[in-house]
């Protein structure tokens, strides 16, 4: 049990350290958001699994329960808060044909001037 | 074990304060200190796990939901001000 939860915890540790790698390595803000949103959430679980793993009390297990439902609700959602606000107001090209900017309509279209392919 | 878990998320939180201090945009820092909080939930949990005690636990739901609050407020920043 305690070998179970050293190697959850060091596995969810290794996913916020890809978290940090993305972050520092990747090239503009959509793909550090893809990786600032996705490993961490993986990561805080397992090392919650670790920790309950190692604790075993029935207290820390409801608490690391809710830390971890709340990352799996709360983590997605913040990094889509963050991307939309990126999208409408500072606006970076995007790899391909950007089909949202004729939907969003609060999308500031003025700064898209340079964007023309795909379409 | 928690050893080896302290150092990785110590790398960890030195790589995103990298981005924190470079990071060109605005987005870039707050993609950057969300990471920040998420490494030091993290790390008290590695704690908890090392003492074999529930302390800090409550400290990591609260340090859950303050960061999800202050990405929130961040966007409504970024979006209504700019990069």
């Amino acid at each position: 049990m305690d070998l179970l939860g050293g190697i959850a915890l060091v596995l969810g540790s290794i996913f916020i350290l890809l978290a940090g790698v993305g972050a520092v390595r990747f090239p503009d803000v959509y793909s550090r958001l893809h990786t600032a949103a996705k490993a961490p959430t993986l990561g805080v679980l397992l090392v919650g699994v670790g920790a309950v793993a190692s604790i075993r009390t029935f207290q820390a297990t409801v608490a690391v329960a809710l830390v971890v439902a709340l990352q799996f609700i709360a983590g997605p959602v913040g990094s889509h808060m963050l991307g939309r606000s990126v999208y409408r107001s500072l606006a970076p090209p995007l790899d391909g044909p950007d089909q949202l900017a004729e939907r969003d309509d609060r999308h500031d279209v003025d700064r898209h001037d340079d964007d023309t392919d795909g379409r | 074990m928690t050893a080896v878990a302290y150092a990785v998320l110590s790398v960890a939180a030195m790589l995103f304060l990298i981005r924190l201090v470079l990071g060109p945009s605005v987005p870039d820092r707050v993609i950057a200190l969300d990471g920040l909080l998420v490494t030091v939930m993290c790390g008290v949990l590695v704690l908890a796990a090392d003492q074999r005690s529930p302390i800090g636990i409550d400290t990591v739901l609260v340090v859950a939901l303050l960061g999800f609050i202050a990405t929130g407020v961040l966007a409504r920043y970024v979006e209504r001000r700019g990069g």
